[in-house]
């Protein structure tokens, strides 16, 4: 009992739950004092939410060195918490890494959790009418599907910018360890208050949000709103962070363009995550001031404008899913010069070409309001940014493709999931410029096509790079590797029936079927592509099961595994697993190019004093 | 040596001051006699600029680093400035979508408001960033007292502003924040902006507090450096909002 | 040398093979309108280009996979290249190239999509939770059934009632939205007489699922003759004008045989006691209907939440809010 309580996580559910109270308690006091009705469930609940937030950070004790520097207090730069053992994964530890799999475990939680709605919504799809969800549930869960799925999205890129980019660039840690801490815990509390939305009557707006529906909604949708805004605030404050640590932090020697690709992908993502996220935030914060105090910001009978809504959330909202993918096609990157033993083709250009993705990015938010009713003058103008996408994103593919060509390529399951990242990508690629010229789009629009796009891109850009890189890092995070049978019958379970889910969604995209519907029109003949859609869709989670299957098997039976695995020329491989506290005990010095493989005797990184 | 250079920091940040005071006024008669928006953007961009460089010193993130040692105070010093302006960098970004929202949907109008209670409030940030750069200039000194005195004068009038926004301002609008597209794009802008006050008011009440114990000293500052660079960040932020709400085109009724 | 040959051929078979499978099969509905020709244009071109970029890199990539792939034993590295810069600007410039002529096409297939008939038949499209409403401002018809007169353009005028909604056939490829408080159009020049489903694309909430609406393209004649139908029904008695009123704005939400929807039923509702949500009881008489229509939430019931259920003073008129009164009074 005692161990438990000693746990942050436990203390700021705790916490959390005692603060939502008291914020509940605390609004209604006001009231009552004020001379008013005392009891109004919505703001009361949002007021509760937000106390419960706070008191959950404070529960954990992620605040607590920073309420001393305010109090004037010292506080201790490098803590070593490693003698709390597993413990420490469950509190607010300063160590890039311990965060880094915290961001991970919670990732894998979201995962699971926005898988099981997605299963459950699409088994209620296998047939025509509904059968056991009502279309409020329906509508909830494929609404909540959508924004959990991109929290842990989030969450996941996270994981991996956390745990590797110090270790990539030969830093001890992130720059600021307590914002780093920080940006993880506030995701905690934002997750479960997006969560608490499902017991608050739940919400019909898809995760986009769109007023004036998102005002009309039940309760459920303040939660949605508040929970998406502060966990903004992880993403904001962790790109700030990773910026901050790339370009303060790198060993001496490490020149820009000597950095990992991994790293350049990370700062690309972070520039993003750092300025348009505040978009989304600003854009759910107007909503709940509408539906709180009345203001009239998208209400069109009184002045406002719903089209204003779309610009402010896609300004982020599309950026975003180079946010998503950016760091996986990093990972891509990163990982395929080591099975190919070559060196990675185009460095620079690659690495040119994250940023690219990154500013165009910017510019391209229109593409999602073709058909929304906005100014006419702008439909042409974002048709060109966008298309201007393809350039940046086929450089990345073409290096590919040179990088494996004359290679003396192998297929462990790493290798697996690069190369279904790479062909899943494509398909989201190559579905995109239908989207992006707007006479095309005016039919794709809000069909099931785009569903299709939207998932080929995310899988191949994000889930497949995502386990391809669990599978690389499990030995350095714990000294362990992951089976490799367990791992290719994960592989042949989800790649190929994933494929065929996308693109099946993409055929009944274009005959006609919209998204977001909890039923469709049995003329369609759309059911036995329902069906099929509905078994790719449970044996894909069925390979994700068998990847749970595969950590407890391998935290159980699996041999220790302490040297160079995949014979790696990055840093972190050039030091026993796991990883020690403090990384690297001595400096990092970059003496060659880091993929220069197939170049007998040349190194990446020594460490000073070594020959 | 010294002396000189200290005199001349402060003579340099009375000369913005007087700057800001001038491109003020000029701004006010310009939009009561002329009213073209360029020219008030010109001007409210000409007296941000003066801000940014002048009071927050920007070009120090430019500054090479006199020291490679990571553990050195320097070196860290040299990272927080970095980590402090991205957040600026971010927060703007809030701005600018209230900004954008305030575009889209009231153009080339303004709510009806109170010129008077407008033109004191901004006045008071105003001289509360200059008494600001006061503090932190006295303690990059070595002058304890002034700083402090600096400090607490910066707060006394960052309160004021927030009296005078949310206490009379707010009062006295003849609307509410559900009359309307400008009655939310005028609580919502002004709402914002008063909490990133709020905010930067307990932050100075922290560093005046510290100041008072003694934490500061004339190499080691970065808490009121911080604090004056995000003091100065939200005068910077009034320096547009204030146009965009009170002087900008036409009064909507 | 040999490495290329063989995958640029593979990769031009595999570049019509793949056309032609994704052809074999019709990927797109039926084409029912002249905007839809300069649209399926563009998918076909479209279509080539995605083909031959799938094959090129699927082809490489297998191909590096199995000629390249690591034998046995074999413990070498691979070929030390770092990169061509050659290479590098040819694969920049050819996709940049490419994307600006699709850009430029898709905007000529834009302005042919957009091109505007003068005589163009009007409708007003009216959109809400959960019904579509036709009203044609020239014969002063309304219908819940869009009637759409083969080969004549028609000039779509769209608004909401309440929350975004989309205009969607999948038939005639384009789309557009209907946003409240202001009016959007969309021109649709049916070439096919015929059945199709008009769609609601926009997330609108509980029922969107559900916000579908027959579309029927007939022959002028066949057009006109129905026009003069409506007009004459006008003149029907006023439970019929009602039940049509009702089956049209009403009935996504209350049922007429008691069972559960967003709204109360009306089966028995004329003279029963129903009860506010301030817990004071009425009778629902007239008044209480007629009130219930046009301002809905003057007056609500407990159980069911205000703000749900639109304004219908705003849509109906005096005298049909009274057929429709007269409707409900005959459900027993």
């Amino acid at each position: 009992m005692k161990v438990i309580l000693s746990l942050g996580l436990i203390r700021g559910l705790l916490w959390q739950l005692l603060g939502t109270a008291l914020g509940i308690g605390f609004f209604t006091l006001v009231r009552a004092l004020l001379g008013l009705p005392s009891w109004e469930a919505e703001p009361a609940i949002v007021v509760g939410a937000l106390f419960g937030a706070l008191f959950f950070l404070l529960g954990v004790g992620v605040l607590n060195d920073w309420l001393k520097w305010a109090a004037g207090e010292p506080t201790e730069d490098h803590v070593d918490d490693s003698h709390l053992g597993w413990r420490r994964y469950f509190g607010p530890s300063l160590d890039h890494k311990v965060i880094g799999v915290q961001y991970l475990v919670l990732s894998l939680v979201l995962m699971s959790v926005g898988g099981l709605f997605a299963l459950l919504f699409r088994t209620e799809l296998a047939q025509v009418q509904m059968q056991f969800l009502s279309l409020d549930q329906y509508n909830t869960l494929m609404s909540l599907h959508g924004m959990v799925m991109i929290i842990s999205i989030l969450m996941g890129i996270a994981a991996f910018m956390n745990y590797l980019v110090p270790l990539l660039i030969g830093a001890h840690d992130m720059a600021f360890p307590r914002l780093n801490a920080f940006s993880f815990w506030i995701a905690v509390p934002s997750a479960i208050i997006l969560l608490s939305s499902l017991a608050l009557g739940g919400f019909d707006t898809g995760w986009t949000g769109y007023p004036p529906l998102s005002v009309r909604a039940p309760i459920g949708i303040q939660m949605f709103l508040l929970g998406v805004s502060l966990s903004g605030f992880s993403s904001i404050l962790g790109g700030l962070n990773i910026i901050a640590t790339i370009v303060r932090m790198r060993a001496r020697s490490m020149t820009p363009f000597r950095m990992p690709i991994f790293v350049w992908s990370s700062l690309a993502t972070s520039i993003i995550s750092l300025t348009a996220t505040q978009l989304i935030g600003l854009s759910f914060q107007m909503v709940m001031l509408q539906r709180l105090f009345g203001m009239s910001f998208f209400d069109a009978t009184k002045g406002g404008n719903p089209i204003l809504f779309q610009h402010l959330f896609w300004f982020y909202s599309h950026p975003a899913v180079y946010i998503f993918v950016l760091p996986g096609l990093g990972i891509i990157s990163e990982l395929l010069p080591v099975f190919v033993r070559k060196p990675l083709f185009g460095y620079r250009w690659i690495a040119m070409s994250s940023l690219g993705i990154a500013l165009v990015g910017f510019l391209v938010w229109g593409h999602h309001m073709f058909t929304s009713g906005m100014a006419e003058y702008l439909r042409v103008p974002f048709m060109y940014s966008t298309l201007l996408v393809a350039v940046p994103t086929g450089i990345k593919f073409f290096s590919w493709l040179a990088t494996a060509w004359q290679g003396k390529i192998s297929f462990e399951t790493p290798m697996l999931f690069i190369l279904a990242g790479i062909v899943v990508f494509l398909l989201g690629g190559l579905s995109g410029p239908p989207h992006a010229v707007v006479s095309t789009n005016l039919h794709l629009h809000d069909s099931y096509f785009v569903v299709g796009h939207f998932h080929n891109a995310m899988y191949g850009g994000f889930v497949f790079p995502f386990f391809a890189a669990i599978f690389y890092w499990y030995p350095k995070i714990t000294g362990k590797r992951l089976s490799e049978t367990l791992g290719k019958i994960q592989f042949w379970l989800m790649a190929p029936s994933f494929v065929i889910m996308s693109l099946l969604m993409m055929r009944i995209g274009l005959l006609g079927m919209r998204r977001r519907i909890a039923d469709y029109e049995p003329a369609f003949g759309f059911e036995p592509y329902h069906l099929i859609m509905t078994i790719m869709a449970f044996l894909t989670a069925l390979g994700v099961v068998v990847f749970f299957i595969n950590v407890i098997y391998t935290q159980l039976k699996g041999q220790p595994v302490t040297g160079n695995v995949w014979n790696s020329r990055s840093p972190e491989w050039q030091v026993p697993s796991p990883m020690p506290v403090h990384n690297y005990e001595r400096e990092l010095i970059v003496v060659g190019e880091p993929y220069d493989y197939g170049s007998p005797g040349s190194r990446y990184v020594k460490f000073v004093g070594e020959a | 040596m010294a002396h000189t250079s200290k005199s001349k920091a402060f003579r340099l940040g009375l000369l913005v001051f007087i700057a800001l005071v001038v491109l003020t006024v000029v701004e006010f008669f310009l939009a009561v006699y002329l009213n073209v928006w360029l020219l008030l953007v010109i001007v409210a961009l000409c007296k941000a600029g003066l801000v940014i460089y002048y009071y927050m010193h920007v070009y120090r993130l430019f500054q090479a680093d006199t020291t490679l040692d990571r553990n050195s105070y320097a070196y860290k010093l040299a990272t927080n400035r970095l980590g402090l302006w991205l957040f600026l960098v971010s927060d703007s970004f809030v701005f600018g979508g209230l900004m954008v929202a305030r575009i889209n949907l009231l153009g080339l109008t303004h709510p009806h408001l109170e010129q008077t209670v407008g033109l004191i409030v901004t006045s008071v940030l105003l001289v509360s960033s200059f008494f600001m750069n006061r503090a932190e200039t006295a303690i990059a000194h070595g002058k304890r007292n002034q700083f402090v005195a600096s400090t607490a004068i910066t707060l006394i009038l960052g309160i004021a502003f927030l009296v005078g926004v949310i206490g009379v301002e707010w009062r006295i609008a003849p609307f509410g924040p559900a009359d309307g597209a400008h009655g939310a794009v005028f609580y919502s802008m002004t709402g914002f902006h008063a909490f990133h006050v709020f905010t930067g008011i307990i932050f100075l009440a922290i560093v005046l507090r510290n100041g008072l114990r003694g934490c500061y000293s004339s190499e080691r500052h970065w808490g009121v450096e911080a604090c004056a660079v995000y003091w100065h960040f939200v005068d910077v932020v009034w320096i547009f909002y204030y146009p965009a709400l009170y002087l900008i085109g036409t009064v909507i009724e | 040398m040999r490495h290329f040959i063989v995958v640029a051929l593979l990769v031009i078979a595999c570049t019509f093979l793949t056309h032609t499978a994704i052809t074999s099969i019709d990927i797109l509905p039926r084409k029912a309108s002249a905007q839809a020709i300069p649209i399926d244009h563009l998918f076909e071109i479209q279509l080539w280009l995605i083909s031959f970029l799938f094959s090129l890199v699927t082809v490489t990539l297998a191909y590096s996979l199995i000629v390249f792939r690591r034998r046995p034993g074999d413990v070498s590295e691979g070929v030390h290249v770092e990169g061509n810069t050659r290479l590098e600007i040819l694969w920049t410039v050819a996709p940049l190239v490419t994307v600006i002529a699709l850009a430029y096409l898709g905007a000529r297939s834009l302005s042919e999509v957009q091109r505007a008939d003068p005589n163009a038949l009007q409708v007003e499209v009216l959109g809400g939770q959960w019904f579509w409403s036709f009203t044609y401002p020239e014969y002063g018809v309304t219908s819940d059934e869009l009637y759409l007169p083969v080969s004549k353009q028609a000039l779509l005028r769209m608004t909401s009632l309440d929350v975004i909604h989309s205009f969607w056939v999948p038939e005639f490829r384009v789309k557009q939205d209907l946003l409240p408080g202001k009016i959007t159009e969309l021109r649709v020049t049916p070439t096919e007489t015929g059945e199709y489903t008009l769609l609601c694309a926009e997330m609108c909430g509980t029922s969107h699922a559900y916000m579908v609406a027959p579309v029927k393209v007939v022959s002028q004649e066949e057009f006109m003759a129905w026009i003069e139908e409506k007009i004459s029904q006008a003149k029907l008695d006023p439970v019929q004008r009602g039940r049509k009123l009702a089956n049209q704005y009403c009935t996504a939400c209350h049922s007429i045989d008691g069972s559960q929807k967003v709204g109360p039923t009306w089966k028995g509702l004329f003279g029963s006691l129903v009860t506010l949500e301030d817990g004071t009881s009425v009778i629902a008489d007239e008044v209480y209907l007629r009130n219930a229509i046009a301002n809905p939430n003057l007056q609500i019931r407990k159980g069911y939440p205000g703000n749900v259920m639109p304004n219908f003073g705003n849509i109906l008129t005096e005298s049909q809010i009274e057929d429709l009164v007269a409707y409900i009074r005959s459900i027993e």
